[in-house]
């Protein structure tokens, strides 16, 4: 078991190095990517700020600083998710055209091979714009702390949520749509403050879609640190990933291959 | 007999749409999400009385509005222009008869008066429900707050064509698509330019950016004759203006298009 996990992590950072050497062949073109997507996530702190600004006064108990460790966690927690597992949300095509029989024939786990092989240059973007947010915010150690582990849990989540949606398509036909907008979802839904949500609203993304995981629970962690929240974080992330994962591999069960003969670039 | 082909163009596009109904769900789904965290975050902000001369509901209707505009004019012309001039398949538009800029706006204007329809009846239920009746709206004015509304949409249309049309120069374009779309978040789509400061107000008034979100949901949302005298001539100046470019890039950028045979 230790040895497989091993094996694999080997296989995402082999993955890792093949797709940055090939973005970092077209330098200009990836440059671009980057900071147009850190200009693009910089307009919101604009936003925030005309509105904080505004109405002087806090949000649901978030100031202008809380919210921006939103935006960090959140932005850095995508990037991670789309330089390491980018392909995941391409698993409906990949099922839905046959192309995922060329990770059946690999002797690697095929969820792990297939959301592995592809990297977002734009993600790199999305990815120092977190930092660099939280840097000139100014935060504490402990700040950094909880972002950088955030920044981790946080990407399995948006990894996990996206698998669970695509993995559907394994089961009930092409979901690609479903999938996608899980995607969306679980940005839209992190980049406001936790309070904002109630009802059923609030119960559906702290339990089946643990949306509210990826950054809302971290700033908890910030707000008051509690050794028991931060178990629940790990423990959720643990648990929503496993189940992704099963999810995926026992809908592979149903899978069949279109015979379609494709070149993999 | 020349106008015609423009307007057979906007009827099958128009049935085109209907058919393809579908294609719109998504849209719907996020229109709902956007306009309920939105009434979410205000209504957590309001605590009664008026928010730079907005009081909560107008605010819900501002957003109804504002994403209705945006929703309708929608944002495939910049990619399909791009793929268009990328791939070199706008080589075989260029030989039918007719202006290639207006072939596009009018098969935009058919799957937009489709999505004009759904999205209006979504702002209307939706606002309804967050906000309730919009206290003090003038029907009278309705022809002045659909012409306003018309010439947004023509305005964000032709400059994002020019944008899309920039591929004619440079290989990668996109992030002039990404800041053309932020400059509209943020000055207007989700804050009233009211909400900022007074020097940047005096500027934003003239600039396209806020004539196509604010302008039309200030409108609605808290008629006044001055400021229907202010936004209407300033929109369709810089929609008669947004026109002329995209028809100046394209003419510059054709004569650089080499077409290969095949």
């Amino acid at each position: 078991m230790f040895r497989e996990v091993k094996k694999h992590i080997r296989l995402i950072g082999r993955y890792f190095m093949f797709n940055l050497s090939a973005l970092v062949e077209y330098r200009s073109s990836f440059l671009i990517q980057v900071f147009g997507m850190a200009l693009n996530n910089a307009a919101f702190v604009f936003f925030w700020w005309a509105l904080f600004d505004k109405i002087g006064m806090d949000i649901a108990g978030y100031g202008f600083s809380d919210v921006m460790f939103l935006w960090a966690v959140t932005s850095t927690a995508y990037g991670v998710a789309n330089i390491f597992f980018c392909n995941a949300r391409r698993i409906s095509q990949l099922v839905m055209t046959g192309e995922l029989d060329t990770y059946l024939l690999q002797p690697k786990n095929p969820l792990i091979n297939a959301i592995s092989a592809r990297m977002s240059a734009s993600a790199w973007g999305d990815f120092g714009y977190g930092i660099v947010l939280l840097a000139i915010m100014g935060v504490s150690a402990k700040t950094w702390g909880i972002f950088a582990l955030a920044s981790i849990t946080g990407a399995l989540l948006m990894t996990a949520i996206i698998v669970t949606g695509h993995s559907l398509t394994l089961y009930f036909g092409n979901m690609e749509a479903v999938g996608n907008m899980m995607w969306e979802f679980s940005i839209t839904f992190s980049i406001y403050p936790e309070g904002i949500f109630k009802g059923a609203v609030k119960t559906l993304i702290m339990t089946v879609v643990p949306i509210g995981f990826i950054s809302q629970v971290p700033m908890r962690l910030v707000q008051s640190f509690r050794w028991g929240t931060l178990a629940l974080l790990l423990g959720v992330t643990l648990a929503y990933c496993v189940f992704a994962f099963f999810l995926f591999m026992r809908g592979l069960k149903r899978y069949e291959s279109g015979n379609l003969i494709v070149t993999r670039m | 007999m020349k106008i015609q082909k423009y307007f057979s163009l906007i009827r099958i596009n128009i049935k085109n749409a209907l058919v393809y109904r579908a294609n719109v769900t998504g849209r719907v789904i996020f229109y709902f999400v956007f306009i309920f965290i939105f009434f979410s975050l205000w209504g957590m902000i309001y605590s009664g009385g008026e928010i730079a001369g907005y009081s909560l509901s107008q605010m819900i209707w501002y957003l109804c509005i504002t994403e209705l505009i945006t929703f309708t004019s929608g944002n495939s012309v910049f990619g399909r222009m791009n793929e268009e001039v990328k791939s070199g398949s706008i080589a075989y538009q260029l030989l039918r008869p007719w202006n290639y800029v207006f072939k596009q706006f009018s098969e935009a204007l058919g799957e937009m008066s489709f999505c004009a329809a759904v999205f209006t009846a979504m702002a209307v239920v939706l606002g309804l429900i967050f906000a309730g009746p919009l206290q003090g709206f003038p029907a009278a004015a309705v022809p002045l707050m659909l012409l306003s509304m018309l010439l947004s949409v023509t305005m964000n249309f032709f400059l994002m064509m020019s944008l899309g049309l920039t591929a004619f120069f440079m290989e990668e374009n996109s992030s002039f698509y990404l800041i053309y779309q932020k400059l509209l978040f943020i000055f207007g789509l989700f804050l009233p330019i009211e909400f900022l400061p007074q020097w940047a107000q005096n500027i934003l008034r003239y600039l396209p950016f806020s004539l196509i979100t604010w302008g039309p949901a200030k409108m609605i949302v808290d008629f006044s004759w001055h400021h229907a005298a202010l936004v209407l001539p300033a929109q369709a100046l810089w929609a008669a203006a947004a026109v002329l470019l995209a028809m100046f890039i394209f003419s510059r950028g054709v004569k650089k298009v080499n077409v290969q045979g095949g």
